[in-house]
């Protein structure tokens, strides 16, 4: 019995291996034949878009609209999916990011829609890991036109290479250096100052008004805090500053993080340059203020959170004297951000302020656009909006955030303008408030205007 | 020489081999790195290690006297953490019924209430999720309590909301100059609390209640045969496990530690005394605390010393699991751990 | 005598890998069900098509059965060393990394570029990255394995969780190895190649014609059955692993009737037991690190191949407690029960997702008594209150994703406190209830 068994299984299994062999001219053929085009476009010919420059705000609707997956010409619905971490260890900031396309969605639909079209998002939770990110994005490619946000930069890339084959364009919820790239970028559409010229900025614009030489760089390793703090650096050689503590990528969450602190306090810097996660920056602010260190204290917008500042918090007085931040988009209390604030007043009037939600309406504005000029065209099939979303040349936020270009060379597109500084303010914060004071509207350092963009400033 | 005797002599001899090492190592940093960094690291790390050691107290009571590995013990220190935060800073409860008492006996109060709270909540996860795996094979009851981990952390993160929550001590971020070191007041109130707790573990081991829990541990059998309900001891236990993993989630949650108060990842801290409770040993009261202080210290040593980069980034995070690892192989039940008597 | 299940003639028939014919016919019944799913989930006689399990046939559905076909191959390595030889290991995720890692040096692109300079790759066909990514890892393994012969029962679990800490220390450290924290790298994809052509030989990532059923299957039943013509990447990948899952079920079946199994399940009984009959505690031990460690070696080298680019941070304690919870909750010790527990761990969030979402579209749209009694957990709003809150933002209640991790969490509890020999005691159960059926006994 047992032989005869073993003999079933080899036989079957020899098969299998057999079969597997057979025919790999076939595979390689198709192969070359399957990649050309998405499984399901309707029409050959339709994804070569012509040169046009600016979309207008509204369109005229074409004689015939194509369309694959996502976009319900007869029920009128388009689909746009959401790649979000609603759990994991950016869940605090990207919630209100969701709110953000949600209201502006609310807002487009209850005015009609996208030419008529309704628009709704499926939305789901990636928890900030690689492998549930890349499944999720499998699981929508089929149901939705095009991603409004993925969140994660080894997430993203990790699908990048996906979205070029699919023919799906996405909008990174990062700030990268690497998607103002054309090797990266792909069928991704960034918008906002990365990181690394983030960094640039913010240390142009305090040792310009406020002086200081010595600069600690402190940061979470990988891309977000890599980035950022060879941002930094590029800014300490070219305006001549000194590093005296170079703690790159040395945040290890989950760690006791003292000796970061101590070293930080030993280097008697000016400038504390420090990109890292909520968590983590008040733990080494307040192990370095707790020996009694006084400097200014900048980084990345991530590594900010008003709850610093809130009521009872222990380090609130102290990190309001020495805070300096920056933004992507305008902050919840700025001037520009007023169509934010009136769409969560109508659509969600119980929720709390926060800066984020304009992040979300900025997204959504992209793929508004998008969707648009697709239209226009006549091609609402996820391919058809990729090329006409990669054909807007000028697009324009308001006051809300600084133009995006996704046409030109990457030098030129590349985004140097911080739509925001700040300075925590408590007052602003009691006064409700996001507990910010905006010192500088879209700023420019001559630094990042004079910077040359070759390659991104940290690859991964 | 009697038994008893010859142990003590013993005890005698191992505290000042270690004392002997200790002056030589101080000698050896001192003359390294100067007497300020030592003192420093020191502090650090006997406030770190205050909390490891509560930690790591209150899973040796619940392992011994239940046999299980309670893996929700970070997620039951955060959801105290909260409650002290809740109680604090929300409802201002009981303080506001005693508008005269200091501000640091205030605070007291809240949290005497929230230990009462999370103590509780302990009694319901012992009755309803342990309780019905009594004599299961203790891998699976240490599966249970993964699942709680997961069920007890998720609501408490929705508790606590997108940010972290400050627990509204009176120190807040001050901080007084002891000899050459600077030191936050919270680290000192962290250390004094968790001797005073230590002393009232040992104390309550000698109550009668303390004794039955000693003779359950030892026997289930044997103590119910003398009239010791086991069930009981269970349910104390756990509540006094609950308990002081709530008090060590509330010093992890302070100044200068976690600036901003309770928040996601204040769950994530009981992992870091794992070493500490393996190091002194399951089953060992003794254990946990020596093992606590010891882990605090080496972890925070090798921060304050190993700086060198080409360890690699975070080398300080793996010390404690490199000096567990060093001591199970010389002593395989832990510095004081009980060895399990192997029979045919 | 034909019939009776527990009745054995001789030791061939008792020590055989299905003793009874029930057994055979589920067994082939599953593998065979398996192989459909990938071919559309049915079969097309003639004009009429028959395809019950078409669903499956999706390309996320068929990701996710991939999923558990290779956590199914690293559960039953951690079912050989905690389950069949009674060494419990928290440190599974060490040895799936060290398998991942080696397939990415051995596999990965030749001369890649990354920003802490040279990332190693070597651009080996499968043929020998697979293998070694296990063989790697068993040596490694193998290293560890004295470690249980002095430290043991929980302690044990401590040093191997110690492990995956000092593992992620390890993986920050050698970035041209790993790609870095929180950056992570491209793992070689299941290519099938001779040696370095251009050309794979078969390449599973793309879609294409179904290789598995060539000519001479189609010519054996062409006439009757209609074949796919063509075969997504995400069907090939699904076949290929199940092949791979079929053998490691077998080895790892067979492995309990070998001298080998025995002695480790003699180790697992009694030590001292086993070592005065002659069964060495140290080599059993070291056997059973060694064969687990493979299992876990070729089970990450797959996983990472499958998933294509990881971070380092994947092998983390989760990882190692999510391998743990597939044999605890499938019942230790047995091959049926490790294949559903890793079935259940992976499928469940997947269908506690879908509950919530049909859950939330029922009482957001239906109406009916359904609606209203789920409106009474539901909360849709800021001003509704309810258990769970369908709104993104702050609101009161938990989030659909909060109710996920719950859901999943209490029903590991529920399970085990229903049955503690996890599922395969359940299934003992129903079917000693059958046996004796219509009487109790």
């Amino acid at each position: 019995m047992r032989g005869r068994w073993k003999l079933v299984v080899a036989l079957l299994a020899f098969a299998l291996v057999a079969a597997a062999c057979g025919d790999d001219d076939d595979t390689a053929a198709t192969t070359a034949a399957t990649t050309a085009a998405p499984a399901t476009t309707a029409a050959p010919g339709t994804t070569a878009a012509p040169g046009t420059t600016a979309a207008p705000a509204t369109t005229a609707a074409p004689a015939e609209i194509l369309t694959d997956v996502g976009v319900d010409l007869d029920a009128g619905v388009i689909k746009v999916g959401l790649l979000s971490d609603l759990t994991g260890v950016f869940g605090a900031l990207v919630s209100p990011i969701v709110v953000g396309h949600e209201v502006y969605w609310d807002d487009v639909n209850a005015k009609g829609g996208v030419n008529g079209l309704t628009v709704e998002l499926v939305i789901e939770d990636t928890e900030y890991l690689v492998d549930k990110h890349v499944q999720l994005y499998e699981e929508l490619k089929d149901d939705v036109v095009a991603f409004g946000h993925s969140t994660g930069s080894p997430h993203t890339v990790a699908i990048r290479e996906a979205l070029e084959e699919d023919g799906i364009f996405a909008i990174p919820l990062t700030w990268y250096s690497g998607w103002s790239d054309p090797a990266i970028n792909a069928n991704l559409l960034p918008h906002g100052v990365p990181y690394c010229i983030e960094a640039m900025n913010l240390l142009d614009y305090i040792t310009t008004t406020e002086g200081g030489t010595k600069v600690a760089v402190v940061s979470l390793p990988g891309d977000y805090g890599q980035d950022s703090a060879q941002g930094a650096k590029k800014a300490i050689d070219a305006l001549d500053l000194e590093l005296v503590y170079d703690g790159e990528g040395q945040i290890i969450p989950g760690q006791d993080l003292k000796p970061i602190a101590d070293a930080i306090v030993a280097s008697e810097a000016d400038i504390v340059f420090i990109t890292g996660s909520p968590g983590n920056v008040p733990e080494i602010y307040g192990q370095a203020i707790a020996q009694g260190f006084v400097a200014r204290w900048t980084g990345a917008l991530p590594s900010w959170n008003p709850a610093y500042i809130a009521p009872g918090s222990p380090i609130k007085d102290a990190i309001e004297r020495d805070w300096l931040g920056d933004s992507y988009i305008a902050l919840w209390s700025s001037p520009g951000a007023a169509v934010v604030r009136d769409l969560v007043a109508t659509y969600r009037p119980d929720q709390t302020p926060h800066d984020f939600i304009g992040e979300g309406v900025v997204e959504a504005i992209i793929m508004h656009q998008a969707l648009l000029k697709a239209y226009e065209l006549g091609d609402m099939t996820q391919a058809g909006l990729v090329a006409a979303a990669k054909s807007i040349a000028n697009l324009d936020f308001g006051d809300l955030a600084p133009p995006e270009d996704y046409v030109s060379a990457a030098d030129d597109r590349l985004q140097r303008t911080s739509a925001v500084l700040f300075k925590p303010s408590q007052a602003d914060l009691a006064a409700g408030g996001t507990g910010v004071e905006i010192i500088e509207t879209n700023y420019v350092s001559p630094l990042a205007e004079s910077y040359v963009f070759e390659e991104t400033c940290f690859s991964i | 020489m009697t038994v008893a005797a010859a142990e003590r002599s013993r005890t005698v001899q191992w505290i000042g081999a270690t004392a002997v090492g200790a002056a030589i190592l101080a000698a050896v940093l001192i003359a390294w790195k100067g007497s300020e960094l030592l003192l420093d690291a020191t502090a650090n790390g006997l406030s770190l290690g205050a909390i490891y050691a509560l930690l790591a107290l209150g899973f040796v009571i619940i392992f011994k006297a239940t046999q299980v590995v309670n893996f929700a013990h970070g997620a039951i220190a955060a959801l105290g953490a909260f409650f002290v935060a809740y109680f604090a800073t929300v409802l201002n409860f009981p303080g506001r019924l005693a508008t005269g008492l200091p501000a640091w006996l205030q605070w007291s109060l809240s949290v005497v209430v929230a230990v009462f709270v999370i103590a509780f909540a302990g009694l319901v996860i012992e009755r309803v999720t342990i309780r019905p795996m009594v004599g299961e094979p203790l891998f699976a009851i240490a599966m249970v309590t993964i699942g709680l981990d997961i069920v007890v952390r998720t609501v408490t993160v929705d508790f606590i909301g997108a940010d972290p929550r400050p627990l509204g001590d009176p120190w807040a971020a001050s901080t007084r100059e002891l000899g050459s070191v600077t030191v936050a007041d919270t680290e000192i109130v962290t250390f004094f609390a968790a001797l005073v707790l230590v002393a009232a573990v040992a104390w309550f081991f000698r109550s009668k209640t303390g004794v039955a829990m000693r003779a359950t541990a030892f026997d289930q059998e044997a103590a119910r045969a003398q009239g010791i309900s086991v069930g009981r001891i269970f349910a104390i236990s756990w509540m006094i496990g609950a308990a002081l993993a709530g008090i060590a989630g509330v010093f992890s949650s302070l100044f200068p530690r976690a600036a901003t108060g309770v928040g996601p990842t204040t769950a994530f801290f009981a992992f870091r005394a794992f070493p500490a409770i393996i190091l002194g040993g399951l089953d060992s009261i003794v254990g946990a605390v020596v093992g606590g202080f010891a882990i605090g210290l080496a972890e925070s040593f090798a921060g304050a010393y190993f700086t060198w980069s080409g360890l690699g980034s975070g080398f300080a995070g793996i010390v404690p699991y490199l000096v567990m690892l060093l001591v199970l192989l010389i002593r395989p039940y832990g510095l004081f751990g009980t060895e399990e008597i192997r029979r045919v | 005598m034909r019939g009776r299940p527990n009745l054995y003639v001789s030791y061939e028939a008792e020590q055989s890998l299905l003793p009874t014919w029930t057994q055979r016919i589920a067994a082939t019944l599953v593998v065979l069900v398996l192989v459909l799913i990938p071919l559309g989930g049915g079969l097309e006689v003639g004009e009429s098509s028959f395809r019950p399990l078409g669903f499956l046939a999706d390309a996320d559905w068929l990701k996710i059965l991939t999923q558990v076909g290779i956590f199914a191959v690293a559960a039953l390595g951690l079912n050989i060393l905690t389950g069949v030889a009674g060494q419990v290991s928290l440190g599974h995720a060490f040895f799936m990394a060290i398998g991942a890692y080696t397939a990415a040096v051995l596999g990965g692109e030749v001369g890649a570029e990354g920003f802490f300079g040279p990332r190693w790759g070597m651009g080996l066909p499968i043929w020998i990255w697979l293998p070694a990514a296990g063989i790697i890892a068993a040596l490694i393994g193998m290293l560890v394995a004295p470690t249980a012969v002095r430290v043991r029962g929980l302690y044990l679990a401590f040093v191997t969780l110690g492990l995956v800490f000092i593992g992620e220390w390890a993986y920050r450290t050698f970035v041209s190895i790993t790609g870095g924290s929180q950056s992570g790298r491209e793992f070689p994809g299941f290519e099938i190649r001779l040696w370095k052509e251009e050309t794979p030989l078969l390449d599973l990532t793309r879609d294409g014609p179904s290789w598995l059923v060539v000519n001479w299957v189609d010519w054996l039943l062409g006439p009757w059955i209609n074949f796919p013509d063509e075969m997504s990447e995400e069907a090939k990948t699904f076949l290929f692993v199940l092949i791979l899952a079929v053998v490691f079920v077998v080895l790892a079946k067979n492995l309990q009737r070998t001298r080998i199994g025995r002695s480790f399940m003699a180790i697992r009984d009694r030590d001292i037991a086993a070592e005065i009959m002659g069964v060495g505690d140290a080599k059993a031990k070291l056997q059973a690190f060694a064969i687990s460690s493979f299992y876990a070696g070729v089970a990450g080298a797959l996983f990472a191949a499958f998933v294509g680019r990881l971070i380092p941070e994947s092998f983390n304690l989760f990882l190692s407690v999510q391998v743990l919870a597939m044999i605890l909750i499938g019942g230790a010790g047995t091959v049926a029960g490790t294949l559903l527990g890793s079935s259940f761990v992976i499928l469940l969030p997947r269908l506690v997702r879908d509950f919530s979402s049909w859950l939330t579209e029922t009482v957001e749209e239906g109406s009916g008594v359904l609606a209203w009694v789920g409106d009474f957990f539901v909360s849709t709003g800021q001003d509704d209150w309810g258990l769970v809150s369908t709104a993104s933002g702050l609101t009161p209640g938990l989030s659909v994703a909060q109710l996920n991790a719950v859901l999943y969490g209490a029903l590991i509890i529920v399970f085990l406190i229903f049955e503690p020999l996890g599922l395969y005691g359940i299934w003992i159960r129903i079917r000693n209830y059958w046996k004796g059926w219509p009487f109790t006994y």
